[in-house]
C-alpha cells in the first residue's frame, strides 16, 4: 500500500517536471530527434522528451505515442535514408549492434548520442548525460533518482538459483552480460548461467537440467512443464515456474525497469 | 510368322518429323539390317519398336499385341534393346552388368533365382567374356563393354533383339566378333534387326535390308536387290561401285572417286 | 562380411557414445534427453544419407542431394514460415515447402512426354537459392525467432521433447522408416538406371513413373527430417560416396550402408556440437567442419 502511494507521488512529480521543463525549453522543441533504442524511446518519452521523437524503430512500441511516429526499420537494420531524410539534430544509437549505422550517420555529419548500458550505474551516467544534450538536466535527474530509489538490492544470505529461458528453440537464456542478470541478483536470486559472459547464449537441456534451478522465469509462451527429461529440476517439482513477467519491462533499460524489478522480487522471494 | 510390325507410325522430335508413316514387318527369326544415311530415322524407328518411344500415331505390335497395352517389363522379357553405346556411370562388375539383363524378370525385394544365375552364366559364355566377368566394366575397352552390353541383352532371353550400331568405333576383329555373335544367335532362333551405318558388314551378315529415307521406308528386299549404284545414290547422295564379296556372293559397296559431283565443284 | 561387421560395430560405438558422452554426468533425467537424441539423430541421419544415396543414383550424378534438388531448402522455408506464423515449427508447412518446391522443379524441368533430367537439377539449385532468400527475409522481420531460424537452417538435435510434440515426432519417424523401407525395394532399378534412361526403359522401368516416385518420395522424407530436426547439411552428399567407397555400386548395399552410415557420422556429430563448447552448436556447423575434410582425404587417397 505504502510502496503503491509512493509510486503514485513519484509518477504524479514526474508528470509535473515533465510539463514544466517542455514549458522551460520552449527554444529546444523543434529539435527533431531519431531514437534507435526502445529503451530510449522509453526514457525520452518519461523525461519529457516525447515531442521532440521524429523517428522510431519498428521494436519502439511504448508507450501509445509511439505508434504514431514514422518508423526508419527494425532495431537491428534502420534505414540510413529513412533516418536521413527526418533532418535529426540528434540520433540515439545503440552499440554494439548499430555500429555501422553510427558510422554512416557521422560520415554525414550527424550527432549521435550513444546507449550501451551494461550496468545500471552505466544507466544512470547516460541519462544524465542525455539529459545535459537536450536541456533536460532535471527531469533526467530526476528519473534517475526514481529508479535508483525503487531498485534496491536485496541482500540475501542463500541466493535462489534462477533459470531465465527466452526461447525454448533452441534454448536461449541469458549471461552475464545482461541487465537481467544483475537484476536478478538485485532482487537475490542468482542467475544459473552467471558464468557465461555472453548476452543470450544458446545452451543445452543437460545444463539447465544439471544446474537444477530453483525458479524458472519463462519469457515465451510456451508450456514447460511436460519436457521429457526435466521431470526432476527442482523449479519444475516445486511447481516454480513462472510465466506472467513482461519481457519488456525486465529487459529493457529504462523507466519500466521499476515495475519489473518489482515482479522478479516477488517471483523469488514469494 | 511376323515378329514386330510397325502400323503407319510417326515421330516428331518438337515439330521436325522423323518417322513418317512407317509399316514395316520384321519376321520371325530373321536377321534384318536397317540401313540408311544419317537423320533417316533409323535409330528413333528401333526405340519406336521397343516402346522407349512411343509413336505419335500408328502403333507397334509384337507378336500381334499392341505394345501399347503390355507393361514395359512385359515387353522387355520379349524384345532387347542393345544402345550404340552405353555410359557407366557406376563401375558395376561385368558379372552385375549381365545379371541386370534378368531385371524384367525379377519381383521387387526378391532375390537373384537359380534360374537368373544361369541364364546370366549362358549369356556371359554366348558372348566369350568369361574371363572378364569379375572385371569392373570401366577398366574395359570399348569392344569388350559392346560385349558385356550384349550379353545382357542376351540374358534378357528375348525373342527379339534390337540393335543399333552395335559396330561402330569397334575395330575389325571386335566388329567380326560381334556380327558372328548375333549370327549364332540368329541361327538359334533369335530374331534380330540391326541398324547398321557399315554396308558392306550389313550385306555379309544381313539377309533381308530395310532402306530407311527422310523418316519413310524407301525400299525392302535382299542386300543382292537393294545394294546398287541407282539405289545407293538415290539415297546416299554419292556415287559408288558394287563389286561382289570375294567368299561370299553378297555385293560390297565402294565408294567412287572419279567423277564425284559434290568434289569437282 | 568384414566390413558389415565393421560399420555395425562402429555404429554400435556412435550409439553408445550419443549416450554416453555429454555435458552432464548420466543420470535418469539425463539418459531420457541422450536416447532421444540419439532416436532422432539415427533417424536424421539415416535417412538424409539415404536420400542421397536414393537421389544421386537417380540422377546419376554424384553432386546431387536433398539440398541441391531444392526440398530442404523448400523444408527449411516452410518451416521458417510456421516459425514467423504459429511461432513454432510446423510440419505440415514443412511438408508443403518441401513438396511445394519439387513441384515446381518438376513444373519446370517437365516437357512434353516427360522430365528432362538435368534441367531438374538446374531447377532444384536455383529454387535452392531462392527459398534462402526468402528464408533470409524472415529472420530480418522475425528479431526474435532469428535463433530459431538459424538453428533450423543449421539442423539442432537437442530439441526439446514435450506432450506437444512427442505424438507426432514418433509418427514421423515411424512414417518415414517405412517409407524408407519400401524405397529400398527399387534398388535394382537404381543400378540399372546408372546405364542410362534408355538402357532401363528398354529392361522395363517405366521411367517416368519411377523418376517421380523416388524425386516426391525424398521430398518428403526430407520435410519430415527437416520438420524435426531442421536442414542438416553434408550427410546426404557425402555419406553416399563413403558408402559407395566402401561397398562398391550396388544399390542394394549402399542403400541400407548410406542409412547406417549416415546415423553413425550424425550421431559423431551431434556428440561434438554439445561438448566442444560451452554452448550448444548447430549439429550442421559440425556435420560440415568435420565432414569437408574428410571429404578431402577420402578422394586424395
Amino acid at each position: 500500500m505504502l510502496v503503491s502511494t509512493r509510486k503514485a507521488i513519484l509518477s504524479a512529480g514526474l508528470l509535473v517536471l515533465c510539463l514544466a521543463s517542455c514549458a522551460q525549453d520552449e527554444k529546444k522543441s523543434h529539435y527533431r530527434i531519431v531514437s534507435l533504442s526502445p529503451a530510449m524511446t522509453e526514457i525520452l518519452f518519461s523525461i519529457g522528451a516525447g515531442d521532440k521523437i521524429v523517428g522510431v524503430t519498428t521494436f519502439c512500441d511504448f508507450p501509445e505515442e509511439t505508434r504514431n511516429i514514422t518508423k526508419v526499420g527494425d532495431f537491428s537494420h534502420p534505414s540510413i535514408e529513412r533516418i536521413i531524410g527526418l533532418k535529426p539534430d540528434l540520433v540515439i544509437v545503440n552499440l554494439p549492434e548499430q555500429s555501422r549505422v553510427k558510422r554512416e550517420l557521422e560520415k554525414m555529419n550527424v550527432r549521435t548520442f550513444v546507449s550501451s548500458p551494461a550496468s545500471l550505474s552505466e544507466l544512470y551516467s547516460e541519462l544524465s548525460a542525455l539529459g545535459a544534450e537536450l536541456g533536460l538536466q532535471k527531469t533526467a535527474d530526476s528519473l534517475v533518482s526514481y529508479i535508483k530509489d525503487n531498485l534496491q538490492a536485496e541482500v540475501s544470505s542463500e541466493p535462489k538459483r534462477v533459470y531465465v529461458e527466452i526461447s525454448p528453440r533452441p534454448l536461449v537464456t541469458i549471461g552475464s552480460a545482461t541487465f537481467l542478470n544483475d537484476l536478478i541478483h538485485m532482487a537475490g536470486g542468482v542467475n544459473i548461467f552467471a558464468d557465461l559472459d555472453k548476452d543470450y547464449p544458446v545452451v543445452g537441456q543437460e545444463a539447465v537440467i544439471t544446474r537444477d534451478p530453483d525458479i524458472i522465469i519463462v519469457l515465451h509462451p510456451e508450456d514447460i512443464t511436460g519436457r521429457t527429461g526435466w521431470q526432476n529440476v527442482r523449479a519444475i517439482k516445486d511447481g516454480r515456474v513462472r510465466t506472467d513477467l513482461d519481457p519488456d519491462h525486465l529487459m529493457r533499460p529504462g523507466p519500466r525497469l521499476v515495475r519489473g524489478f518489482k515482479q522478479l522480487k516477488a517471483a523469488i522471494n514469494d | 510368322m511376323t515378329a514386330l510390325e510397325t502400323k503407319e507410325i510417326c515421330f516428331s522430335y518438337d515439330a521436325r518429323r522423323v518417322i513418317d508413316n512407317v509399316s514395316l514387318a520384321v519376321e520371325s527369326k530373321e536377321f534384318l539390317g536397317i540401313i540408311g544415311p544419317n537423320g533417316a530415322g533409323k535409330s528413333t524407328l528401333l526405340r519406336l519398336m521397343c516402346g522407349i518411344l512411343e509413336p505419335e500415331s500408328g502403333h507397334v505390335a509384337l507378336f500381334g499385341q499392341s505394345l501399347a497395352g503390355q507393361t514395359p517389363r512385359l515387353i522387355a522379357q520379349q524384345v532387347a534393346f542393345v544402345p550404340q553405346e552405353t555410359h557407366f556411370a557406376l563401375n558395376f562388375t561385368v558379372e552385375d552388368i549381365v545379371l541386370m539383363g534378368r531385371y524384367p524378370y525379377q519381383r521387387p525385394f526378391g532375390r537373384d533365382k537359380a534360374e537368373d544365375i544361369e541364364a546370366t552364366d549362358q549369356a556371359i559364355n554366348a558372348a566369350g567374356i568369361v574371363d572378364l566377368r569379375k572385371r569392373p566394366v570401366n577398366s574395359l575397352s570399348s569392344g569388350e563393354r559392346q560385349r558385356v552390353v550384349l550379353a545382357r541383352a542376351i540374358a534378357q532371353t528375348p525373342r527379339i533383339l534390337l540393335l543399333d550400331e552395335p559396330t561402330s568405333h569397334l575395330d575389325l576383329l571386335h566388329q567380326y566378333r560381334i556380327m558372328e555373335l548375333l549370327s549364332n544367335l540368329n541361327a538359334r532362333g533369335l530374331t534380330v534387326a540391326v541398324v547398321h551405318h557399315d554396308l558392306n558388314l550389313a550385306s555379309l551378315y544381313c539377309r533381308r535390308l530395310v532402306v530407311m529415307h527422310h523418316g519413310k521406308v524407301h525400299c525392302q528386299g535382299t542386300p543382292g536387290q537393294l545394294l546398287t549404284e541407282k539405289i545407293l545414290n538415290e539415297v546416299y547422295g554419292t556415287e559408288v561401285r558394287i563389286i561382289r564379296h570375294p567368299d561370299k556372293d553378297v555385293p560390297q559397296v565402294f565408294l567412287h572417286t572419279e567423277g564425284q559431283h559434290e568434289d569437282r565443284q | 562380411m568384414t566390413k558389415t561387421a565393421l560399420i555395425i560395430i562402429i555404429f554400435l560405438a556412435a550409439i553408445a557414445a550419443g549416450i554416453l558422452v555429454g555435458p552432464a554426468p548420466l543420470e535418469s533425467q539425463i539418459l531420457q534427453l541422450r536416447i532421444w537424441r540419439v532416436v532422432l539423430g539415427v533417424f536424421a541421419g539415416g535417412v538424409l544419407a539415404f536420400c542421397g544415396c536414393l537421389l544421386q543414383g537417380l540422377f546419376g550424378n554424384p553432386l546431387v542431394e536433398p539440398y541441391t534438388l531444392g526440398s530442404a531448402s523448400g523444408a527449411a522455408l516452410g518451416a521458417s514460415v510456421g516459425i514467423l506464423i504459429f511461432g513454432a515449427i510446423n510440419p505440415a508447412l514443412a511438408f508443403l515447402g518441401s513438396l511445394g518446391v519439387g513441384f515446381f522443379v518438376y513444373v519446370v524441368a517437365r516437357i512434353e512426354g516427360g522430365i528432362l533430367r538435368d534441367r531438374l537439377i538446374l531447377a532444384g539449385v536455383v529454387m535452392s537459392f531462392l527459398c534462402s532468400s526468402l528464408v533470409m527475409i524472415i529472420m530480418v522481420m522475425g528479431g526474435r525467432e532469428l535463433y530459431e531460424v538459424l538453428y533450423l537452417l543449421m539442423g539442432y538435435l537437442g530439441t526439446i521433447i514435450d506432450a506437444t510434440n512427442r505424438t507426432m515426432i514418433i509418427a514421423l519417424i515411424v512414417v518415414s522408416l517405412v517409407l524408407a523401407a519400401l524405397l529400398y525395394r527399387f534398388h535394382r532399378e537404381l543400378d540399372i538406371i546408372s546405364q542410362g534412361t534408355e538402357t532401363a526403359a528398354s529392361l522395363g522401368i517405366n521411367i517416368q513413373r519411377f523418376s517421380l516416385i523416388l524425386f516426391f518420395s525424398s521430398a518428403l522424407l526430407v520435410g519430415m527430417t527437416v520438420s524435426i530436426v531442421g536442414a542438416i547439411g553434408f550427410v546426404g552428399l557425402i555419406v553416399p560416396h563413403v558408402s559407395r567407397l566402401l561397398f562398391g555400386p550396388k544399390h542394394r548395399f549402399n542403400l541400407a550402408a548410406s542409412f547406417i552410415l549416415g546415423a553413425t557420422f550424425l550421431l559423431f556429430a551431434d556428440m561434438l556440437s554439445r561438448t566442444i563448447t560451452v554452448y550448444e552448436l548447430p549439429v550442421g556447423v559440425v556435420t560440415s567442419l568435420v565432414g569437408v575434410p574428410f571429404f578431402i582425404y577420402l578422394y586424395r587417397k
